[in-house]
């Protein structure tokens, strides 16, 4: 085909000036090179975004006690969140699922026979095993009745059952926590490592009614957090704004004042886990812009010399034959050939570059077809947009005027 | 096959209208060897160009097999000058970094019809001027003379009707300009119609007849009775170095 053949002229002429054609090119490579590094770390932050508003809960709300900016994990320390707080949102917000008020102390001594070991003690309601879907898998979980009369009673985790029982049977055993006797009903559905800010053992824990663990253990008046979860996604914009104004009437905090709780949300979390992956992906987007556009600028350029310095070449080729048209394709060739091989080479290193970040950093990188395909978008939108003027020159070349 | 009819060429510059050519009319014959002389100024290259359907005229008409060049869109007279016209320039004008044999192989790019056996022809054209064995060479490692052929084989390519050179042998030395001039009578001898453009009187002898153009017309018809032999020359060039 005509159209093919007058390509491969395009093609022979930029094989036959590879320095050339690499600095015509060079600006494409680098553009998207940073644009398959940000859908590769774009992609992987979404996914870690997902996986983290699953484990929160797509439709919970924290409410935990203790004002400022910082996130979880929150501490005991503040005394301002209490049970009836979280009676009254069970009882005046509407819409929801579950209220569960929860308080904890890390790093607790537990003792059993000689053994003795350090696990989170955590005080709950029955529908804690709900609001976490975490149930007891030997024995039983926490109930109502444990809650109602105190109950010197505990649930533990799998980490708790092998370290402190040896892995023999607990159920009925009796535990010590701060000289208060607590027997086991039962043993927690094994979770594995992980949670937000590192590294943590979830089954290392033990959980107890909030009764218990206010009276008995902790000796305070006050809870930690309380989760909530709503009936439906969409009700909790409205819903959050409601609980923020019920408690700061509770509280009796008016704004500016500063709160002495925060609320956190899926959006919140989603936006945590976001982090650092949103400000590099804004970065590298400008460099890709930048680099398309200072690359595709230097193309045209090179380009527009090209066509002054080949003015004999385009006479010639127009005196055997060529037409306008066959000149401005050949150079339209060059340009989209030369964008296309960036292409190339950019997705290359940027999928290098990837999977190299997926190795040595915590940054969640996920490489996929995607850039490919927009990668070709791109090349084919800078190669047209700058090589159009350089190739609509030399097409405009009179044949007589470019052989003098 | 060639007829011009009053050709006029008026360049414009602004305000400026500078006449060219001032009603030029002449035949060219099929098989004809023709010179086109006159010093620069006379407006031959101008004729040249018109002549190789580069250029259009102000005025006048040029039929080129029946067909009238000045009736033709840009596309068409570029398809014209694929198939009926063979250039040959006074500075070679071949693609650099780019082997003889893709060189001559130029015009096909540009054909209706790309032939399968592209290459083989190429390399016929080339033998025919006498480098069958520089097919890979790039025009750098090329002398001037060799240029020069692979130019003529180029022109051959797409078997034309008309083979238009310009001061071939301009940027030559005069054994190298024999050898092209022996090219073009042997050529002609072929039956290949042929027209130079020189001004240079001892070139312009070589063909069967001489135009002299003189400020925009032409101002002799010259049939040359027994045109210079090239091949002679050649040898006694030759003769000439054994001497010494």
């Amino acid at each position: 085909m005509r159209v093919l053949r007058i390509a491969g002229e395009g093609a022979q002429a930029l094989a036959a000036n590879k320095l050339r054609t690499f600095f015509m090119m060079a600006g494409t490579i680098v553009g998207i090179a940073a644009l398959t590094v940000i859908m590769a770390i774009g992609k992987g932050t979404e996914k870690k975004v997902r996986k983290q508003v699953e484990t929160f809960g797509p439709r919970a709300i924290m409410l935990i006690a203790g004002g400022g900016k910082d996130l979880p994990p929150p501490d005991m320390n503040v005394t301002t969140l209490r049970l009836e707080d979280a009676q009254a949102v069970r009882e005046q917000i509407e819409g929801l699922e579950m209220v569960s008020p929860q308080a904890w102390r890390f790093n607790m001594d537990l003792k059993h026979e000689a053994n003795q070991i350090q696990a989170v003690v955590w005080g709950v309601e029955p529908n804690w095993h709900d609001a976490w879907s975490w149930f007891a898998v030997e024995g039983d979980g926490i109930a109502a009745d444990d809650v109602a009369t105190m109950a010197r009673v505990c649930v533990i985790g799998s980490s708790v059952k092998r370290d402190l029982f040896g892995g023999a049977d607990p159920v009925g055993q009796t535990l010590y926590v701060n000289k208060v006797a607590l027997m086991v009903k039962g043993v927690l559905e094994r979770k594995g490592t992980g949670g937000m800010g590192g590294v943590s053992d979830f089954d290392n824990r033990i959980i107890v009614p909030i009764t218990t663990a206010m009276r008995r253990i902790m000796n305070v008046d006050y809870v930690g957090a309380i989760r909530i979860v709503s009936k439906d996604t969409a009700l909790m914009p409205r819903q959050v704004m409601a609980i923020r104004d019920l408690i700061h009437e509770r509280h009796h905090i008016t704004p500016p004042q500063e709160d002495d709780f925060r609320l956190i949300t899926p959006t919140v979390i989603g936006d945590l886990a976001r982090g650092t992956s949103r400000t590099l992906s804004l970065l590298l987007g400008a460099l890709a812009g930048l680099s398309l556009l200072v690359g595709g600028m230097v193309l045209m350029n090179i380009l527009l010399i090209s066509v002054a310095e080949r003015t004999k070449e385009i006479g010639l080729r127009r005196a055997v034959g060529a037409t306008r048209r066959d000149v401005f394709l050949q150079f339209l060739t060059e340009s989209l050939a030369v964008t296309f091989l960036g292409m190339l080479i950019g997705t290359a290193m940027g999928w290098a570059v990837s999977v190299v970040l997926s190795k040595v950093s915590p940054m969640p990188v996920v490489v996929s077809w995607e850039p490919f395909a927009l990668a070709a978008v791109f090349a084919l939108l800078v190669g047209t947009f700058f090589g159009v003027q350089p190739a609509r020159r030399a097409a405009r070349l009179k044949p007589v005027e470019a052989l003098r | 096959m060639i007829e011009l009819d009053g050709i006029e060429k008026t360049y414009t510059n602004g305000d400026v209208s500078t006449p060219v050519l001032k009603g030029v009319s002449f035949g060219i014959a099929p098989g004809e060897y023709v010179a086109i002389m006159g010093a620069s100024g006379t407006g031959k290259s101008t004729l040249m160009n018109i002549l190789g359907c580069l250029d259009k005229p102000t005025a006048g008409h040029y039929c080129l097999h029946g067909i009238d060049m000045v009736n033709l869109e840009d596309d068409e007279l570029a398809h014209l000058r694929n198939h009926k016209i063979g250039f040959v320039f006074q500075q070679f004008h071949l693609l650099q970094r780019t082997t003889a044999l893709k060189n001559v192989m130029l015009p096909l790019i540009y054909a209706d019809q790309y032939p399968d056996d592209a290459e083989e022809r190429a390399a016929e054209a080339l033998s025919t001027v006498g480098l069958a064995d520089r097919l890979d060479y790039s025009p750098s490692q090329l002398s001037g003379g060799q240029q020069q052929r692979v130019a003529i084989a180029r022109a051959l390519i797409n078997d034309p009707s008309i083979i238009l050179a310009d001061e071939p042998t301009g940027n030559l030395d005069s054994k190298s300009g024999a050898e092209v001039l022996a090219i073009f009578q042997r050529l002609h001898g072929h039956g290949r119609t042929i027209i130079v453009v020189t001004h240079d009187r001892e070139v312009a002898e070589h063909a069967d007849r001489i135009i002299v153009m003189e400020d925009g017309r032409i101002a002799e018809e010259i049939s040359v009775a027994a045109p210079l032999d090239a091949e002679e020359e050649l040898k006694s060039l030759a003769n000439g170095e054994d001497a010494q």
